[in-house]
């Protein structure tokens, strides 16, 4: 019953520590995919102050959203528990 | 005695615990548009966009109507209630969570319309490997992304206590819910780290929202096109998107209320407010319309009183019109006394609103391409059944992803209110007295005044 028990809490807590890795694998796609437009602009000489521009606005709001999530995941599934 | 509790989990959770026949009726009369909408898609994709009334000059229709009027709605949500939340108004508790739903139910469906509009959806790999951030269109497809990953983590934060209730409560969905807890207890050290999180992200999510319509008002303001190049477009579409929000948030409510027995919690007062709140911003769109078309008249442009004339005694009159009266003379008159028969007159008023302001997105799209600037001939614009398909398949598909949401948790937060009836009583009226002068200090100024 014990064991049960463990295995399930086990098999939770990955499945929400894997819900948290596809946020940083969909934050970290849509990163790497402005700096690919930032890459391509500069290569082709197409205005690549635009793409860096709106960049500087967009990776960093991307960042915020990425740390909220990971301080609550990180903040609740380690204090599950008052101390 | 029953705990007040219990009682309000009991309540909330009820929609969730059973399904009554109504829930499938609903399902049944939706899944009819939702696959007239399907096989209107699949004809489409088969054979092309010539199964359209889209053409040269007008490359716009329905599609990117529906667009900007579904990511205009979904200012609703998000926008609404962290301004609600940040300001501190107690009301707002019962109405954030469906508010927050109709955002990012909609920005799936709005941002669907552009796939459909593309006609072949494999292009959109061009967006991703080619894309050129000159363009306002990928200034949009950044906006939308960041606006939709904010409003599903906005939705999702204040969820978790609920969530954790329907974990420990119900006896089915227990790894569904179990791993979407995130283990929460309630503990004060996860209190903390959940209402941190959801302050910033209330702060966090109100420029996004703000810059995602303005964005999409780019797109067309960016161009020369006559009646387009404005510079008011885009707070006149952040205007226009909040108004329509309401709307469309009201009209959720009263659907939700009547259906699941909601009326101890969404009380006449709730409409009342948010019926204020629809009455200013129909002042403000009407402010925002009249400067706008007063502009244009007033410049005299050749080709923007082409346009401009088209849509007052033109072709469009119809649709014009259809516009003001559903967008300021019907809301002004439900919404001026709210006294009596509150929910009926803010019903009527949401929805000529949401109404009118399809209507706006409409005669705002299509009249400009049908008369533009170059030598092109002008055009006419006729809607096939194939975009009356997808967009009564688009309007269902948004209801039932609502309506399936409310059978998986509860539309109404009970922590919130639990919250409300425990502390926020208390933390009001200290919030009041800090606003109103402290006794002794008016008592010892007041003894000063008289010893002058």
């Amino acid at each position: 019953m014990e064991r049960e028990r463990s295995d399930w809490d086990r098999m939770v807590k990955n499945l929400q520590w894997a819900i948290a890795g596809v946020f940083v694998l969909f934050v970290g796609g849509l990163i790497i995919w402005i700096i690919h437009l930032i890459r391509t602009a500069w290569w082709l000489g197409d205005v690549p102050s635009a793409s860096i521009g709106i960049s500087l606005v967009a990776i960093p709001v991307f960042l915020v959203l990425l740390g909220v999530v990971l301080y609550v995941f990180w903040g609740l599934l380690t204090h599950q528990r008052e101390e | 005695m029953v705990e007040h509790k219990d009682v309000h989990e009991e309540i909330l959770l009820a929609p969730i615990a059973q399904t009554g026949p109504g829930f499938y009726w609903a399902v049944a009369g939706l899944a009819v548009f939702i696959l007239w909408g399907a096989i209107a898609y699949a004809v489409q994709f088969h054979q092309g966009l010539g199964v359209t009334g889209l053409q040269q000059p007008v490359s716009w229709g329905f599609y990117v109507t529906n667009f900007v009027f579904f990511i205009g709605i979904s200012h609703a949500g998000t926008l609404i209630s962290a301004i609600l939340r940040l300001s501190k108004a107690e009301w707002r508790r019962p109405i954030t969570r469906m508010a927050e739903v109709i955002t990012v139910m909609v920005l799936f469906i709005g941002a669907g319309q552009i796939l459909i509009d593309l006609g072949r959806p494999d292009r959109m790999m061009n967006v991703i490997r080619y894309g050129r951030y000159q363009s306002p269109l990928l200034w949009d497809a950044t906006s939308i992304s960041a606006y939709l990953t904010a409003s599903v983590v906005y939705l999702y934060l204040p969820m978790i206590p609920d969530i954790a209730v329907l974990r420990d409560r119900l006896k089915k969905r227990k790894l569904f819910y179990s791993v979407l807890a995130l283990g929460w207890t309630g503990t004060e050290h996860q209190q903390r780290i959940l209402n941190r999180a959801i302050a910033i992200m209330a702060v966090l999510v109100i420029p996004i929202a703000v810059s995602v319509h303005s964005v999409v008002s780019f797109v067309f303001s960016m161009t020369l096109q006559p009646m387009w190049h404005s510079t008011i477009f885009g707070p006149y579409f952040v205007v226009g998107a909040i108004f329509s929000g309401i709307a469309a948030l009201i009209v959720a409510m009263i659907v939700f209320r009547k259906a699941y027995g909601l009326e101890p919690y969404l009380k006449p007062i709730h409409f009342r407010y948010l019926g204020q709140l629809l009455l200013i911003m129909a002042l403000l769109w009407f402010y925002f319309t009249f400067s706008e078309y007063l502009t244009g008249y007033y410049g005299a442009e050749p080709e923007e009183m082409k346009v401009f004339w088209a849509k007052f005694i033109g072709p469009f009159w119809p649709f014009f019109w259809a516009m003001v009266l559903c967008n300021f003379v019907i809301p002004i008159a439900c919404l001026a006394r709210l006294s009596q028969r509150t929910v009926g007159k803010v019903l009527i008023a949401s929805l000529s609103v949401t109404v009118g302001m399809w209507l706006e997105r409409f005669i705002i799209v299509v009249p400009t391409l049908s008369f533009p600037r170059v030598p092109f001939p002008e055009g006419v614009y006729s809607p096939t059944w194939v975009e009356w398909g997808l967009m009564a398949g688009s309007f269902a598909l948004f209801a039932l992803f609502y309506l399936l949401f409310t059978k998986l948790f509860p539309i109404i937060s009970i922590w919130e209110i639990q919250e409300g009836r425990e502390t926020g009583l208390k933390e009001v009226e200290e919030r009041l007295l800090t606003y109103l002068p402290d006794e002794a200090e008016a008592n010892i100024l007041a003894v000063s005044t008289r010893g002058r």
